[in-house]
C-alpha cells in the first residue's frame, strides 16, 4: 500500500460496470482525497448511482484495474462508509422513530448479536442536538420534511463514525432553502474531515460549494475543480439535449440527440 | 351468561388442544403478519402457503413428519424467490406464480394417488384444528417458541433491512441474510398454521389482525402487541362459536379476524364523519 494509496477516500480505476450485460460505465477513473467534497454531476442516466452504488458494494463491476474505499477493498472499507440512497429507496412510510433510524448507525456495526448499550444512546442524542433534531426524537420518520430527513441520515453517518459518505441526489425534493442548508452541513462536515461525496443531476445550489467535480455520462466527461468543469460551454453540451432551447423569437427547439 | 357454558368445550380433550394450538399460532402469526403487512409481503405469504401444502402431500404420502416436510417446501419456495429476482429479471409477482401454482399442482396430482385423497385435500385446504395431537402441540409451540425468538432477538436489525436495505448493506450489514431470514420466519409461521386454518386461509392470520392493528397504531411495537391481540381474540372467539354452531373452526376464526377489521374500519369511519358534523 503506497502512502498516497491511504490519503484517498476513493480511488477507481478503469472501471466498467451496469446491469445485466448493458455497460453503463466504461473504463471510469477518478479519485478523491480525504477530507475533500466532492460532487459527481450529469444527466439522468450518465451513471452517477451506477458508480457510488459500485463503490460502496451494492454492484459488481464487470472490470476494473483498481477500486479502493479509503486505501482498503469495498469489503472493509465500507464498514467506515455511510451511503444515503436516492428517496425513493427508503421506505419512508415504515413506522420508525427518529432515534431508532440514528441508532442504526450503530447497529450497522454490531454483526448479528451485539447490543446496543447506553452509551450508543448517547451518541444518538449528541448527534441529534449536533443537526438540530432535538425534541424530534420520538417523531416518526415519515412525519419529517425532506430536509429533516436528510439531517436525520447525516446523524445515523455521524454516529456510525463513517470517515466517507455518500449521498445519491440529496437535494431531490428540496426546497432552495433546505438545499442551502444540507450544502451548509456538508461543507461542515467535510471541514471536520469527513469525504463527502454526492451524486445530483441538477446544477443546484449545492454544487457551488464543491471543491471537486466528476462529470459523467457513461465515462470520464471532466473532472477537477468546480472552475475548471463548470464553464457554460462545458455544462451546456452536457446538458443540452435534457433542456429545450428558447429563441429570441420565443421559438421552442429540442436538442437532438 | 351461564359460566357452565363458557367451559364447556374445555371438558373435552380435543378442544383443549384447538384453543392451544389455534392461540399459538395465531400469536405468532399476528407477530410476524405485522411486518408482512408493512412491506406488502401478503402475496408472498399466499405463495409460501400453498408450496408448503406439497410438501405436506410429499410428507404424507411418504410417511415422514409433514412439518418438516413443509417447512422445506416453504423455504425452497421463499429462497426461490429470492434467486429468481436477482439471477434473472422476472418481475418478484410473476416469478411468485409461476413457482407457486406450479407446486401446487404438483401437490394435488401427488395427493390424488393417496387412498384418503378427498379426506386429506380436504383437512389441509381448510384446517382440522380439532384433530391436532398431543404430540402436534409440543411441534407447534416449539416453532412458535422459535420464531417469536428470532423475532425479539433481531427486531432492530429486521426493521433496519424493511426501512434502508441500500444503506444497510453498503455499511457493510448483512441485509441479504436477514431478508432471507425473515422470509424462513414466514415460512416458519405459515406452516405451523396450515393445521389451524387450512391452505386457503392461513393468509387470513397473517394478515388481517396486523392490518387491523394497523387502523388503530402506526408505532410498530404497538401494532405489533395489538396484532397478537386481535389474532388470539379472533382464534379464541372463533372456536367458540364454532364449537355451539357447528361451523368449519378454522373458517370461523377467519371470519372472526375479518369482522374485527371491519368493525375498527367502520368505528374509525364513523368517528370521521360524526367529528365534521
Amino acid at each position: 500500500m503506497t502512502a498516497r494509496g491511504a490519503d484517498l477516500a476513493l480511488e477507481v480505476r478503469n472501471l466498467t460496470v451496469g446491469y445485466g450485460d448493458r455497460a453503463v460505465l466504461k473504463g471510469v477513473s477518478w479519485q478523491v482525497e480525504r477530507g475533500t467534497l466532492a460532487a459527481v454531476i450529469g444527466p439522468n442516466g450518465g451513471g452517477k448511482s451506477t458508480l457510488l452504488k459500485t463503490a460502496v458494494g451494492l454492484l459488481r463491476p464487470f472490470s476494473y484495474d483498481t477500486l479502493n474505499l479509503l486505501g482498503k477493498s469495498p469489503r472493509e472499507g465500507r464498514r467506515s462508509v455511510a451511503y444515503l440512497p436516492q428517496r425513493e429507496e427508503v421506505d419512508w412510510s415504515f413506522p420508525i422513530t427518529v432515534l431508532e433510524v440514528v441508532l442504526q448507525g450503530r447497529l450497522v456495526k454490531k454483526g448479528w448479536l451485539g447490543r446496543l448499550g447506553p452509551q450508543d444512546r448517547e451518541e444518538a442524542c449528541r448527534a441529534l442536538e449536533l443537526f438540530g433534531l432535538t425534541g424530534l426524537e420520538r417523531a416518526q420518520i415519515g412525519a419529517l420534511s425532506g430536509g429533516q430527513r436528510q439531517r436525520v441520515f447525516l446523524a445515523r453517518a455521524v454516529v456510525q463514525e463513517a470517515d466517507l459518505i455518500l449521498l445519491d441526489e440529496p437535494a431531490a425534493g428540496l426546497d432552495a432553502q433546505a438545499q442551502h442548508e444540507l450544502a451548509g452541513l456538508l461543507v461542515e462536515l467535510s471541514r471536520a474531515g469527513k469525504t463527502i461525496i454526492a451524486a445530483t443531476h441538477d446544477l443546484d445550489c449545492l454544487t457551488g460549494c464543491f471543491d471537486q467535480v466528476l462529470a459523467l455520462n457513461g465515462r470520464v466527461l471532466a473532472a477537477g475543480k468546480p472552475s475548471q468543469v463548470l464553464t457554460e460551454e462545458f455544462v451546456v453540451e452536457l446538458f443540452a439535449k435534457h433542456f429545450p432551447k428558447v429563441g429570441a423569437g420565443g421559438e421552442v427547439t429540442v436538442h437532438e440527440p | 351468561m351461564n359460566l357452565e357454558l363458557v367451559f364447556e368445550p374445555f371438558q373435552y380433550a380435543f378442544m383443549v388442544r384447538a384453543f392451544l394450538g389455534v392461540s399459538l399460532v395465531a400469536l405468532v402469526a399476528a407477530a410476524v403478519g405485522t411486518f408482512v403487512v408493512l412491506k406488502g409481503l401478503a402475496f408472498m405469504g399466499d405463495a409460501i402457503a400453498h408450496t408448503a401444502f406439497t410438501g405436506i402431500a410429499l410428507g404424507l404420502l411418504i410417511g415422514i413428519s409433514i412439518h418438516l416436510s413443509a417447512l422445506v417446501f416453504a423455504l425452497f419456495t421463499a429462497l426461490g424467490v429470492v434467486v429468481l429476482t436477482r439471477v434473472s429479471r422476472v418481475k418478484d409477482d410473476t416469478a411468485l406464480a409461476i413457482i407457486f401454482t406450479g407446486v401446487f399442482a404438483l401437490g394435488i396430482v401427488l395427493l390424488s394417488t393417496s387412498p384418503s385423497f378427498v379426506g386429506d385435500l380436504n383437512s389441509l385446504l381448510l384446517g382440522s384444528v380439532l384433530a391436532i395431537q398431543p404430540g402436534e402441540i409440543a411441534v407447534i409451540a416449539g416453532f412458535a417458541l422459535f420464531v417469536l425468538a428470532v423475532l425479539g432477538l433481531f427486531f432492530r436489525r429486521f426493521v433496519l433491512v424493511f426501512f434502508d436495505p441500500l444503506g444497510a448493506e453498503a455499511a457493510g450489514f448483512p441485509a441479504v441474510a436477514f431478508q432471507t431470514l425473515f422470509l424462513a420466519l414466514i415460512a416458519a409461521a405459515i406452516v405451523v398454521s396450515i393445521r389451524a386454518v387450512g391452505v386457503v386461509l392461513v393468509v387470513a392470520l397473517l394478515i388481517t389482525p396486523a392490518a387491523t392493528a394497523g387502523l388503530i397504531t402506526k408505532e410498530l411495537k404497538r401494532q405489533m402487541a395489538l396484532s397478537s391481540v386481535f389474532g388470539l381474540a379472533s382464534s379464541i372467539f372463533g372456536l367458540y362459536l364454532s364449537y355451539f354452531f357447528g361451523a368449519p373452526p378454522g373458517a370461523t376464526v377467519v371470519l372472526v379476524a375479518t369482522s374485527l377489521f371491519v368493525v375498527v374500519l367502520a368505528l374509525q369511519a364513523l368517528r370521521r364523519t360524526g367529528g365534521k358534523a
